[in-house]
């Protein structure tokens, strides 16, 4: 009776973590790499987060050396950087939120 | 990432249109007593043409230019003066500029507004499940 039950609980935990994925696979890449692995996905999530972050420094060292032109080209790819680096957080505590619930299972 | 924050790309290139026309308006003010022979063409206002953007927002289109002839004023004691007495001004409205600037000025704050709605919506978002 045990092992039904638990192996009932180790797939809702997996549903769940699919779920998981899935949602993080539309807020990062488009719906058509949404059958890649996790690690794909938190890996082209990052290399966006980084391209973004890196348009923002450029875009900084323009505004301290002068050279910008629009103000707030600047202040729309901090703002989004910032957004993106809030999302990927949010993405890596859900998925490690959940890997530290399976550890957390009796067996 | 453009489709995840296209409000803020929207309401970007509404903020380049917007500064855009206020540089030109900018000019225009700038030259309002810019005064020519009658031999030259008076001074060119600038005035922005625009249209809206595939897949969102607005940009500009071009530019066109107002009236070469400008008007002809009477001040012989201007050292540009002709025989006759006659200098060429430019056709600038100064009361048509400043209506236009605080259209160009509203639009700029009403995309900035837009944009920081967006952002404090996008932040909430954050926050669903904690």
């Amino acid at each position: 009776m045990a092992i039904p039950l638990v192996g009932s609980a180790t797939s809702a935990a997996l549903t769940s973590l699919q779920q998981a994925q899935s949602a993080a696979s539309t807020a990062g890449t488009s719906a058509a790499e949404a059958n890649s692995s996790f690690g794909d996905m938190v890996s082209q999530g990052i290399q966006s987060l980084d391209a973004t972050q890196q348009s923002a420094d450029k875009l900084a060292l323009q505004a301290a050396t002068g050279d910008l032109s629009d103000m707030h080209d600047y202040l729309i790819a901090a703002t989004k950087a910032s957004l993106a680096t809030d999302l990927t957080v949010a993405v890596r505590n859900k998925a490690v939120d959940s890997f530290n619930e399976i550890m957390r299972m009796q067996i | 990432m453009a489709g995840l924050y296209g409000v803020l790309d929207t309401s970007g290139s509404a903020l380049d249109t917007f500064k855009t026309w206020m540089a030109a308006l900018g000019d225009n003010v700038a030259n309002v007593n810019t005064i020519k022979r009658t031999s030259e063409s008076a001074f060119q206002a600038r005035l922005i043409e625009v249209r809206e953007r595939a897949g969102g927002g607005v940009e500009v289109a071009g530019v066109d230019f107002s009236n070469p002839e400008g008007t002809i004023v009477y001040d012989p004691t201007s050292p540009l003066a002709d025989a006759k007495g006659e200098v060429r001004a430019p056709a600038v409205e100064m009361s048509d500029q400043m209506t236009s600037m605080i259209a160009a000025q509203r639009g700029y704050q009403l995309n900035l507004a837009v944009i920081d709605r967006a952002r404090e919506a996008y932040q909430a978002a954050l926050q669903i499940g904690k």
